[in-house]
């Protein structure tokens, strides 16, 4: 009698020997061996099980491997097992694609529901991308990237960042929309086509629509790049519309009846701007990552911008006043035009300095800093990662210097404690590693730009045909040009450098009081650095350094790290990895010494950085946030305000939340109700509301050990 | 006299960033007080000439630029208090140019003895009365309590 083969699923069926030649057949096509008898070799198998009622599929597996080893088909044995191998992940990976898709059905997987702060997984469209995402991810790990860069990927060694949008999408991470050149030369949206706004409020809401529809077409953030300058000619529009009416009805002081007007108008156009943006949701399912930058214009239009901006989020969100999360702002400051008490928009450095104190935002970019670090004066893509200098060409000349329509490709991160882990300490076989883990971060991301190579502008109007991206292809161009010779930045991203320091030197001295730490941690940055200055030069693509923001990855890689080489201290303990070059939250220093511990590194990291203070309650001290903002000037190029805002409105108490492992708690009456309080904190660059989001563990942990600088 | 706690770097003691120290022993025994182990002028360690070289240094710092010295407590004008915090504040009126002075105490102004009076001269600004835990409100700008006064007693103080 034949024996019942049990499968690895645990169903059975009837042996069949054929099946066993037929994979032994393709096998040997696979590895081109000739003259091996698969008939012969299922025969042999199937006399080896005789006797036997029932056999397991991996026992028939191993006879097959065992028969063929003794068949002197040494070849065809590892081509064989390889095989094996492979349909065994790709099993796997289904049956973690089932699993995954019942956590999503069910709601039960956390850290699905919870990995993006922005997303709210309870809502029907939000699992829909979920799925979608579920999928994509599955799609590109099975038949997309290529096999070590999956096994590095899942192994935590690299990290390829939103694998659940991309490559299976053509889609790209984040950008700075050219909405100039759109009102300039109008654009097609769905049906409609739009012409030039001819009011400020018009233009805004035209500009709450245009991020709608490019935050559906790419993954990462959306960011407005002067936003207070390139609107400013529609204030004006206003204005002239304001004063016509004025002597339509000969009012009598036509210009203070119309500067009034504008000043209203602009107000409620930017609150409503606020409010759509979010409210907004996108086809991403969540609310759009936007950021604007403004602050450098001078003219009056600009200022009111400016102006209306800051008075709007100081003002909140909503009958309870909410601290808005979104847009995030990003002020620039720049010496001789707002930085100093005789400059001209001084006044509106103190309305920053206000907002900051009460809503954390804006955070500030401190022009010549930005300047000398990045090449240019630019906001950041997204929360923090900056292009560098492009001149888009025109005839024979340098051509124009453009940051407008430019975008990032994508960021694989590095989990560099892992290096140092697997190195035991040994700072040769670290440097050595750390090499060979180069090589597989660039062969992940030249996977997003091969991805894009032959994708046509029709996938994303709005981005190549309508002038988001600062061109107007046809439908059937191809799209890979526009993000060659360095007009679009595609980043290595790292994390963790201080467990890696503390890995390799052991964990007795902090870095920030051991030169010899420090001085490992700038050089492992500069190789970072230099590897990405090589991929240009071979590719022309502007391959960037950029330090991590990592919600996620944080918690992901010292996870995984904590399994495979245990509780370490100083370096897995924790439960979670500082980010990128930062210091670490726990240490308690003043944020002028944390400044110049960080100052060295935006040079290197120039692709991407940001650097943050803890602060108590500074709302009746301005002037001591202002002390530090002009530290910074001199010294980093983007910085950003931590404050305590957090309310409550079952006992109006404001301040800063009890952060626990449980959630967050006032401190003067115990609410924890996620509907009566509002608990807002820095999560990856952008703001995020825990308390109606919950952090992922290894976040709530790192957040719970911040300490404040002052 | 003695000090419980001295900060190189404040900003929730008075305007601006500044060095601030909390002197020990006080008399007034508000209810409610943050600082009651400051109350026996014998709490913390003796404030030696090192102490107050460490503050002057402080003060002229030119990375970290202060706008002035916060005293507090404790009780500044405690009568063990008034000779040494006398002698601070006319060491950093000479030797730390520019820099302005906030001191908090538990004394109303109008009730001053006059040693406690020749101190008042030299500082800027004023913060007296005692804490009354039932006019608390953590919104008050330097304050703890309503009844608490503001005394910008020199307008002319740097940047005012
Ligand atoms: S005066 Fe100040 S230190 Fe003294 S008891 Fe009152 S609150 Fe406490
Ligand atoms: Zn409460």
């Amino acid at each position: 009698m034949k024996p019942v083969v049990i499968k690895r699923d645990g169903s059975q069926v009837p042996f069949n020997a054929l099946r066993i030649a037929e994979a032994v057949l393709k096998a040997s096509g696979a590895a081109r061996c000739k003259g091996v008898d698969a008939f012969a070799i299922a025969a042999e198998v199937e006399t080896s099980l005789v006797g036997q009622e029932q056999v397991d599929i991996h026992y028939i597996q191993d006879a097959v491997e065992a028969c063929l080893m003794k068949s002197n088909h040494i070849e065809l044995a590892r081509i064989y097992i390889e095989y094996r191998h492979d349909r065994d992940i790709a099993r796997e990976r289904k049956s973690h694609l089932n699993s995954e898709i019942d956590g999503l059905i069910e709601q039960s997987n956390a850290s699905l529901l919870n990995e993006n702060a922005n997303k709210d997984g309870k809502v029907i469209p939000t699992q829909r991308d979920l799925l979608a995402g579920i999928v994509a991810k599955h799609y590109a790990k099975s038949h997309i990237l290529p096999r070590d860069v999956v096994r590095a990927h899942e192994a935590g060694e690299i990290h390829y960042h939103d694998l659940d949008y991309a490559p299976f999408f053509p889609m790209f991470n984040c950008m700075l929309i050219d909405i100039k050149g759109m009102f300039t030369d109008g654009f097609k949206m769905g049906n409609a086509e739009i012409e030039q706004p001819k009011s400020i409020s018009t233009a805004t809401a035209v500009t709450a629509q245009i991020i709608a529809q490019v935050a559906s077409h790419i993954y990462g953030g959306t960011t407005i790049n002067g936003i207070d300058t390139i609107l400013a000619p529609y204030v004006t529009k206003s204005f002239d519309k304001h004063l016509k009416t004025a002597q339509q009805w000969h009012i009598e002081d036509a210009h203070a009846y119309a500067t009034q007007q504008t000043e209203i108008e602009c107000y409620n156009a930017f609150q409503s701007l606020e409010y759509e943006v979010n409210t907004l949701h996108t086809a991403n399912g969540q609310t759009p990552f936007v950021t604007f930058g403004f602050g450098l214009g001078s003219d009056w239009q600009s200022r009111l911008i400016q102006q209306s901006i800051l008075k709007n989020r100081i003002a909140g969100l909503g009958k309870n006043r909410k601290t808005a999360i979104f847009p995030k702002l990003v002020f620039a400051i720049k010496d001789g035009l707002n930085h100093k008490v005789d400059d001209q928009n001084y006044d509106i450095k103190q309305l920053a300095l206000e907002c900051a104190s009460k809503r954390m935002y804006p955070d500030i970019l401190n022009y010549d800093k930005v300047v000398e670090v990045t090449g240019s004066f630019k906001t950041p893509m997204g929360c923090r990662s900056f292009l560098d200098v492009y001149y888009q060409k025109s005839g024979l000349d340098k051509g124009e210097l453009i940051h407008d329509g430019r975008n990032n490709l994508g960021v694989v991160s590095l989990n560099l404690p892992r290096i140092a882990l697997e190195a035991d300490g040994n700072i040769g076989r670290f440097d050595e590693l750390l090499n060979t883990r180069l090589l597989l971060a660039k062969k992940a991301l030249d996977t997003r730009i091969e991805r894009l190579s032959e994708v046509k502008a029709s996938v994303a109007p709005i981005l190549y045909m309508e002038g988001a991206c600062g061109v107007r292809l046809k439908a059937d161009d191809c799209i890979a040009d526009i993000f060659k010779h360095g007009r679009a930045s595609i980043s290595l991203g790292y994390i963790g450098l201080h467990e890696t320091v503390n890995a390799l030197y052991g964990n007795e001295k902090h870095i920030f009081d051991c030169a010899t730490k420090q001085q490992k941690a700038l050089q492992i940055i500069t190789r970072l650095k230099q590897a990405t200055q090589e991929w240009s030069e071979q590719s022309g693509y502007a391959f960037s350094l950029y330090s991590t923001p990592s919600e996620n990855l944080c918690d992901r890689f010292c996870r995984l790290d904590a399994k495979r080489f245990g509780v370490l201290e100083g370096v897995t303990d924790k439960g979670y990895y500082t980010n990128s070059f930062h210091l670490d939250v726990e240490k308690a220093v003043n944020p002028y010494d944390k400044l110049d511990f960080e100052m060295a590194y935006p040079p290197i990291a120039s692709g991407g950085f940001i650097c943050y203070g803890e602060y108590p309650n500074m709302q009746h001290n301005l002037k001591a946030l202002e002390d530090v903002w002009d530290y910074s000037y001199t010294r980093v190029p983007y910085y950003g305000t931590n404050t305590p805002i957090d309310e409550c409105y079952e006992c109006s108490f404001t301040g800063e939340f009890d952060c626990t492992s449980k959630g967050f708690v006032c401190p003067s009456c115990g609410n924890s109700d996620p509907d009566k309080v509002a608990v807002t904190r820095r999560v990856c660059g952008y703001l995020g509301s825990p308390d109606a989001r919950p952090f992922n563990e290894g976040k709530q942990e790192e957040v719970k050990r911040r300490v404040k600088h002052l | 006299m003695n000090y419980s706690k001295y900060y190189p770097i404040d900003v929730l003691n008075g305007e601006g960033t500044r060095c601030t120290l909390f002197v020990s022993g006080c008399i007034h025994n508000c209810k409610g007080c943050y600082n009651q182990s400051t109350w026996s002028p014998d709490a913390g360690e003796l404030f030696t000439d090192q102490v107050a070289d460490q503050i002057i240094q402080d003060l002229n710092d030119q990375r970290i630029k202060k706008q002035g010295l916060t005293l507090s407590g404790g009780d500044p004008l405690h009568p063990a208090n008034v000779e040494q915090i006398l002698k601070l504040i006319q060491r950093v009126k000479r030797e730390c140019e520019g820099k302005d002075i906030w001191m908090w105490t538990g004394y109303v102004l109008s009730e001053l003895n006059k040693k406690q009076k020749q101190i008042i001269e030299l500082v800027d600004v004023l913060i007296d009365g005692k804490f009354v835990k039932d006019l608390a409100d953590p919104s008050l700008a330097w304050r703890g309590s309503s009844n608490q006064v503001v005394h910008y007693l020199r307008k002319a103080s740097v940047n005012e």
